[in-house]
């Protein structure tokens, strides 16, 4: 990947303009692959992703003109208060998801990788294997400094049998994440289980600490045994063992990195008493736990599955009594589409009110919607023909500045989303050089250069 | 075409016995591979060739002289000609003869070869314990009732099943689960009288009916719930009720009349409050009688917003104890009318005004001025309890050394009570007494590998490649993690011990006691659980407005049904293949009004004797599997076909190609299709025939069942129901009796699945082609005592793959 970037010192710009003026630091001002702290810029603090399954209607989706001042969509349109933090990307490609002789499993292929850009094994068996995600890689340095490295988050139980591609393995569709080309990360759906992870089982500060060092003792000693089962275990099933000793050291880190902080839940907040029984309150519920945990810097990093792949839900209150993944397969007829858009616009629209709580929430100089980025968006295109390109993406938020919104941009078709993924790394302060079939970073600046 | 075939009447395998009975070198007409050779040639290659390679398939360059040279293909073709799937249906096929006779010949010679060099397969070395084994290992282990679904979360499924080794990570997110888990375990167990007061909410599913007696409740009441729930300590608890809102402005159905609500524990009357109150009309108001009753009812609804929350506080003993919240039943004359009310609860509906009041959850928050208390869990756990000091090191010994080695399912070392006792120790250094100190211990107990993965070691001198057979522990873990999805109890971890389990006689009394234990019934909940998706009849949410009679007593009685058959099959030793023909089944008066059967009344299950023309004998008739392979708002022949052709008949369809398009509901010029004209396009267009000409006929049959199983005569287009189709074998039916009678010709297939099901689930992996002579010996063996399921799991438990392990090389 080549980078080309000149970096244009601030006070070229501030000369000759007079008044202090809180400028929002454009793209092209960040010199290229530089640490962030050396920069006047700060790092976007806060990143998630989010993702829609079954496509989306993309006549309804994309906007009819590019560029600013553009017209939203009707799908979009919730978003229309949010204009200026939003960014509308299409064009944009997962090629690795299409089938290259596999047959069918769009739907595994696609979440797998969605943030991995990588062609997922077909295996139903324990031999899984994708690719490391974007989040992943965010978290792996955001994570140095927060509670909780990352959360991965999901609205739909997995405990369903029989509800995957054949040939493929659950575990494709089961969440976002992947650790390491062979380790997805389990999602939680439970707000309740959620809470208990972001703020312990309650009590008072001492308890709560006294519970932390006896989990610290027990896994000390807990990692001794694994030590000398190791031993005793060939080579050819060490992994399992090396998985859980990574697992023990990881989890003392995190009680470490709790215990300097030992936060306390607020008070006003009682602990969610488990999964709502209507998707409503389950995704308000979510959603409001993810405000919290960004609020809070529980986290920095946040994957959430709004809808799993193959999603047979239904949507009563927007009178859809059809299963979602049913009525993605349209065949082209009208009715059906509009059913599908009718969908989409219900996620924009729960979207858009999580959108508001953090702009209404401060934060420093602005609000926490300033400093955060969020990816939204499908792994598949179109549902009925199972493609994987134009997806249906957004890019939101203010970035901490480092994204200008309000625009359309449409990219050449075929464009790497893992593209995006880059320069969204980038712009977290992890500057990485490839990611699954990334060509070099996206280019989401025009040369607006003269327009500050 | 039989030439060449003609006068062989015996299958190779039995001349071969007939040889051996006369104990001498069998010189026998034997068909050899040339005979089959020149089958190949003629049915096969057309398509299964070099150039073509269907199916991935090149049959005419493989030689059948050494069968065993290419196991895993010929496995294949074997499968396929047992199914009589291949040749296709509108193909030249060989004569039955023919295919039995082929069949036969490769089975022998595949059996032959994997007698001579057997291959057990390799279980995964770390196999952890998924969430059911962990809540069993616990009640089990320390006779406490625990929720582990409150705790961890759910564990990853392969091959169907969620106890597949391979797939069982441990995930930091786990450990972390894991560690919160054994801390909550053990204050429970031990009873710590100091534990925070915790807040437990018991929240009964919004569209449960709750209009009349539910069962497991005292009779004269209605509705409510009954939660079973284990307090660990004596002390005060705040029981909290919440009745049902509606969504408009949440209000609360039912107080224009006074209800009775009563909270009892353990049968005793605890609490009783009187929700709603009686009308009262205005004296001097100008309006007739109903008007004004119209009105109040009207005002009164309006003023409810604030109603229905009730507390009480109660002393509870430490045990389990059970909790019911419900109404009195209030007798009402039956309103003569030409509309029947709909069975499920008018009050369900989310925008409801009228409707007796509902209870939506049950809170207990406790304990409050906590003691200790008795409890079966502190009797397991408290062996011995030291009256002086100096007696304590040796009774906390005592006590560890005891649940260790119940919990690591071996017998335990030095080094094990040490690393326990530390814990032991150190918590007796901060100033904690006696039970915290076990507490403690146990705490780092239910953490340690040993209790979370079984561990099946290979010998240190092994030599690579080689197999052998696995030790008596071993053996034990994997016999009670089948059968009891739990740990060996005390009875059999002794025999381990004593290498006793190795003698067969030994082996079969102890698969004949475990199967008829209590414990046996883990075996509905995760093996049929997942085998027959009953699992996912919680989830089943069908459209309330084409079925306003669905309600979640509906859903919950349809599972129980499958339930209790499949409980029935396991403790009554019946032949598995009951599971389709039985001539009985289980309702409660709920689902024999759905069924449209007469004369069943009240809420509990009784078993009914079907009579011949009773479409409801069998797993095909039952509801809960009709609702779980159809969408919500209408049947699908294929998730019924597809689920046929894996489950019951073994011959799983390939993959759908990308691109499926949806089902047209009606044709070009607008009328209603039938489902089967709906699907015409299938067999219509040659891509998909091929797989939907086998899938679709088998789920045609049983369109009479609509989305949640109620029979019907007509389908949506007011067409009468054509349900004739035909079993991948060419043989045809008519009907879900028809379809049954079908299957059965050949129960040999169906077993066939149930064993191949049941050995993944036993060994916790996949089954492989060198596992399929273990299934057919299995198989084979079971048909002397007609597929009775204790013989099967027998057979299966001496089998090669479960008995040994194989080195890698």
């Amino acid at each position: 990947m080549i980078i080309t970037k000149m970096a244009y010192p601030r006070r070229t710009f501030l000369r000759g303009v007079g008044a202090t003026l809180a400028l929002p630091l454009l793209d092209s001002m960040v010199p290229a692959l530089s640490a962030t702290s050396q920069t006047a810029a700060n790092p976007v603090r806060r990143v998630g992703f989010f993702y829609v399954p079954n496509g989306a209607d993309m006549e309804n989706w994309t906007p009819k003109d590019d560029g600013t001042d553009f017209t939203f969509s009707p799908t979009l349109s919730p978003l229309e208060s949010f204009r200026n933090q939003t960014l509308v990307l299409s064009g944009l490609a997962q090629q690795q998801a299409n089938a290259f002789n596999d047959g069918a499993g769009d739907h595994s292929r696609g979440t797998a990788a969605w943030l991995s850009g990588v062609h997922a094994k077909r295996t139903e068996g324990a031999d899984v294997q994708a690719g490391v995600t974007a989040d992943q890689i965010a978290a792996a340095e955001l994570g140095k400094h927060t509670q909780l490295a990352s959360l991965e988050l999901a609205l739909e139980s997995i405990d369903l049998v029989g509800n995957c591609d054949s040939g493929y393995s659950c575990a494709y569709m089961n969440t976002l994440s992947w650790r390491t080309p062979t380790t997805p990360l389990p999602v939680e759906t439970d707000p309740r289980k959620v809470f208990r992870r972001m703020f312990g089982s309650g009590g008072t500060p001492e308890e709560r600490m006294a519970r932390m060092r006896e989990d610290r003792s027990i896994l000390d000693s807990v990692m001794e045994d694994v030590d000398r089962l190791q031993l005793s275990i060939g080579p050819a099933d060490n992994l399992r063992v090396v998985e859980y000793l990574d697992a023990i050291r990881d989890v003392e880190r995190r009680i470490q990195r709790t215990e300097q902080r030992n936060l306390e839940a607020p008070s006003h907040l009682s602990m969610p008493l488990g999964v709502p029984d209507t998707f409503e309150e389950h995704i308000a519920l979510m959603f409001d736990l993810q405000h919290l945990a960004y609020q809070a810097d529980i986290t920095r990093v946040i994957s959430f599955l709004i809808g799993r792949e193959l999603s047979n839900r239904t949507y009563p209150a927007i009178d859809i009594y059809d299963s979602h993944h049913s009525v993605s397969h349209h065949q082209n007829k009208a009715e059906k589409k509009e059913k599908i858009a009718k969908i989409n616009t219900y996620h924009v629209q729960h979207l858009a009110k999580f959108l508001e709580k953090l702009q209404s929430t401060p934060d420093g100089d602005g609000s926490l919607l300033d400093h955060t980025m969020l990816l939204y968006g499908s792994g598949l295109s179109d549902g009925n023909r199972h493609n994987h390109s134009p997806l249906p993406i957004l890019l939101l938020g203010g970035a901490a500045g480092r994204v200008r919104g309000g625009r359309h941009i449409q990219y050449v078709p075929e464009t790497p989303m893992t593209n995006l993924l880059l320069t969204m790394l980038d712009k977290v302060g992890v500057p990485t050089e490839q990611l699954g079939d990334s060509s070099g970073g996206l280019r989401i600046e025009r040369s607006y250069l003269t327009d500050v | 075409m039989a030439v060449g075939f003609v006068g062989i009447a015996v299958t190779a395998g039995t001349e071969r016995l007939q040889a051996q009975q006369a104990g001498e070198v069998a010189v026998v007409s034997r068909p050899s591979s040339t005979t089959y050779r020149a089958v190949l040639d003629r049915y096969c290659v057309t398509c299964h060739n070099e150039r073509l390679r269907t199916a991935d398939l090149a049959l005419d360059v493989v030689s059948l002289d050494e069968v065993s040279a290419d196991a895993a293909l010929w496995e294949k073709v074997v499968r396929k000609l047992r199914t009589r799937t291949m040749p296709p249906l509108l193909r030249p096929r060989p004569a039955d003869t023919v295919y039995d006779e082929m069949v036969s010949w490769l089975e022998f010679e595949l059996d032959t070869a994997a007698a001579a060099a057997p291959h057990p397969g390799r279980a995964p070395v770390l196999h952890r314990l998924n969430r059911a084994e962990y809540a069993n290992s616990i009640r089990d282990l320390l006779a406490l009732d625990f929720d582990a679904s409150t705790l961890l979360p759910p564990d990853d499924a392969s091959y169907g099943f969620d106890n597949i080794g391979d797939v069982l990570r441990l995930s930091p997110t786990l450990l972390e689960s894991y560690l919160d888990a054994a801390r909550v375990v053990s204050a429970q167990a031990v009873g710590d009288p100091t534990a925070a007061v915790e807040q437990y909410i018991h929240r009964v599913p919004p569209d449960l009916t709750q209009d009349y007696h539910l069962d497991g409740l005292p009779f004269g009441t209605r509705g409510g719930t009954r939660l079973d729930r284990y307090f660990p300590v004596d002390g005060e608890y705040d029981v909290d009720v919440h009745l049902q809102r509606n969504f408009i402005g949440g209000r609360v159905m039912g107080l224009t009349e006074p209800h009775e609500l009563e909270v009892s524990v353990d049968g005793t009357v605890v609490a009783q409050f009187t929700v709603g109150e009686q009308l009262s009309k205005d004296a001097d108001s100008t309006e007739n009688e109903a008007e004004q009753e119209e009105s109040a009812r009207r005002r009164r609804f309006y003023d409810s917003q604030t109603e229905g929350v009730y507390r009480t506080r109660v002393s509870l003993q430490a045990g389990t104890r059970s909790i019911t919240v419900t109404f009195l039943e209030r007798p009402s004359s039956q309103v003569e009318a030409t509309r029947l009310p709909y069975l499920r609860s008018f009050a369900i509906l989310g925008e409801a005004t009228k409707g007796l009041p509902h209870v939506d959850t049950v809170t207990i928050t406790g304990p409050y001025q906590a003691r200790v208390g008795d409890t079966p869990s502190r009797d397991r756990v408290f062996l011995c309890r030291p009256t002086a000091s100096v007696d304590e090191h040796a009774c906390a010994m005592r006590i560890l050394e005891t649940l260790a080695r119940r919990a690591y399912r071996r017998p335990v070392t030095e080094g094990d009570v040490e690393t326990l006792l530390e814990f032991y120790e150190s918590a007796r250094h901060a100033g904690m007494n006696f039970d915290a100190g076990v507490q403690r211990a146990l705490q780092r107990l239910l953490m340690s590998p040993d209790f979370l993965f079984r561990v099946e070691r290979d010998p240190v001198d092994g030599s690579p490649g080689s197999n052998f057979e696995i030790g008596d522990l071993d053996l034990a873990s994997r016999l009670s993690f089948f059968l009891w999805s739990s740990l060996p109890d005390e009875e059999l971890l002794s025999l381990a011990e004593q290498n006793q389990l190795q003698d067969p006689v030994v082996l079969e009394q102890q698969v004949r006691r475990m199967l008829s234990d209590e414990r046996a019934l883990a075996l509905v909940n995760n093996f049929a659980g997942q085998w027959l998706y009953l699992r996912n009849v919680p989830h089943a949410a069908p459209d309330t407005r084409i079925f306003p009679d669905f309600d979640s007593n509906l859903r919950t009685a349809m599972r129980r049904e499958t339930e209790l058959l499949f409980e029935t099959i396991i403790q009554d030793n019946r032949s598995v293949v009951e599971l389709l023909d039985a001539d009985y089944t289980f309702v409660n008066e709920r689902l024999a009004r759905h069924y449209g059967m007469p004369n069943v009344y009240g809420s509990h299950f009784r078993r009914v004797d079907l009579d011949d023309r009773s479409v409801r004998g069998g797993l095909l008739g039952q509801a809960s599997i009709q609702m779980v392979t159809s969408y919500p708002n209408r049947t699908s022949p294929v998730l019924r076909g597809k689920w046929l052709l894996e489950n019951i008949l073994g011959m799983p369809p390939p993959d759908p190609p990308a691109d499926v398009p949806a089902l047209e509901e009606t044709s070009e010029d607008g009328h209603a299709r039938s489902m089967r004209e709906a699907m015409v396009e299938h067999r219509a267009n040659p891509v998909c025939a091929s797989c939907h000409r086998v899938m679709d006929p088998l789920g045609f049959a049983l369109e009479n069942f609509d989305a949640v199983g109620s029979w019907r005569e007509t389908e949506a287009a007011n067409q009468k129901i054509n349900a004739t189709g035909q079993l991948p074998s060419g043989l045809s039916f008519d009907g879900p009796q028809g379809l049954r009678d079908a299957v059965l010709r050949r129960p040999e297939l169906f077993v066939g699945v149930i064993v191949e099901r049941l050995l993944t689930y036993a060994l916790g992996r996949g089954v492989e082609y060198s596992d399929y002579p273990t299934v057919r010996a299995i198989v084979r063996d079971a048909a002397l005592t007609n597929y009775r399921f204790s013989e099967l799991v027998t057979s299966l438990v001496k089998s090669l793959p479960f008995q040994m392990r194989r080195i890698p090389s």
